[in-house]
């Protein structure tokens, strides 16, 4: 019983605290495997590795995870559930405060700003999930034209480029392009 | 297709299941499912609930599809939503959860991601195509964009550049309005 309220109480100190998405549920993480012990630190890499292969969030699938591992199916109802609860609550009473004040001079004003910071960040992303598939190593202070291969993924590069040129003919469905990936994968390294 | 709300959670249930790699993935599939095929909210609404989804703290993605679910169908709407997003990595980690980790390891499975994440790349770059004449529409927010992009490559948070950004725009509108 106390480890379900620990559990719960855990993730949902995650889903209210960890701003800024993604990777910022990490530190929060680490010190949970260092404070109970439901799972190491060695195991957080893996289930970080997991997450990279299943769907979803990288903070809702470690909750799904180390809730399971510790206690069970409750365990990952209660942990997914508590890092998503405070999100809820949080999103609702914002949409409630959005839908008076929606033509309200300043949200008008941030949204007319936020709107090109938002496509900037995506971009950013972009750019650096591209950075992280294409560049093996950082090894530029050995750099030569020679070894680019070495440090290149020239494949990755390849792929990209041709998802680029298709994308101009068909755009409608992402579910296509996943499709795509996902068999250039397996034949471009049986090649 | 009206937005019902098993209709709601249906296209919640498919999303959530092509959440590939992160979170990020959201934008996209949100914009083809959301905007482009069904009308149920405006390309200036899904970039607008990205925006606040960013400054609330929690998971990005189920954030923003909390957003939409509360302005689809109100509460319940959001609910929906949120249920629907997370249902399928729910049920993916605890169904595979004793052969997750050798699933991990699998060199196949590597491939695949490896492919996937690379579509990923491609599907986040188009979006920024898709939402750059909605959300880049004078000087003012091109200079956002370029402030923004540069402190977003060197590493700032995206907490940080929500908040300078809605401070920024408030700011200029305000002079603006003042001259006039």
């Amino acid at each position: 019983m106390k480890l379900y309220f620990f559990l719960y109480f855990e993730f949902f100190k995650i889903g209210l605290f960890s701003l800024g998405g993604g990777y910022a549920t990490l530190p929060f993480l680490y010190h949970m495997s260092e404070q109970y012990h439901w799972f190491s630190p060695v195991e957080l890499t893996q289930m970080l590795a997991i997450s990279s292969i299943t769907p979803g969030p990288v903070g809702l699938n470690v909750a799904t995870y180390a809730g399971f591992k510790t206690a069970g199916i409750i365990g990952s109802i209660l942990a997914t559930s508590a890092i998503m609860m405070p999100s809820y609550f949080m999103v609702v009473m914002i949409s409630k405060m959005l839908k008076k004040f929606r033509n309200n001079f300043f949200v008008e004003s941030a949204l007319y700003a936020l709107r090109p910071a938002t496509a900037a960040m995506i971009g950013a992303v972009s750019i650096r999930l591209f950075k992280d598939c294409t560049i093996r190593s950082m090894a530029l202070n050995s750099f030569s034209f020679a070894k680019i291969t070495s440090f290149l993924d020239i494949k990755a590069i390849v792929l990209i480029i041709c998802l680029f040129i298709f994308s101009f003919y068909y755009k409608r469905d992402p579910l296509i392009f996943l499709l795509i990936g996902a068999a250039a994968g397996i034949i471009m390294h049986i090649l | 297709m009206g937005a019902s709300f098993i209709n709601i959670f249906l296209v919640f249930l498919k999303i959530g299941c092509l959440l590939l790699g992160g979170g990020y993935v959201i934008v996209p599939l949100l914009q083809s499912e959301l905007v482009d095929k069904r009308g149920w909210i405006t390309k200036e609404e899904l970039i607008d609930f990205y925006a606040l989804g960013q400054c609330v703290p929690g998971l990005i993605a189920a954030n923003t599809a909390i957003f939409i679910g509360y302005k689809l169908r109100g509460k319940t709407g959001a609910l929906v939503t949120l249920l629907g997003l997370t249902i399928p990595p729910f049920l993916t980690i605890i169904l595979l959860a004793s052969i997750l980790t050798e699933l991990a390891k699998s060199t196949i499975m590597n491939n695949i991601f490896w492919g996937v994440n690379i579509a990923i790349i491609i599907l986040i770059f188009l979006t920024v195509k898709e939402v750059w004449n909605t959300s880049i529409v004078d000087k003012f927010t091109l200079f956002v964009f370029i402030l923004m992009f540069i402190l977003s490559i060197i590493g700032v948070s995206p907490a940080l550049l929500i908040i300078f950004a809605a401070v920024l725009g408030i700011v200029w509108k305000k002079r603006k309005e003042g001259r006039r």
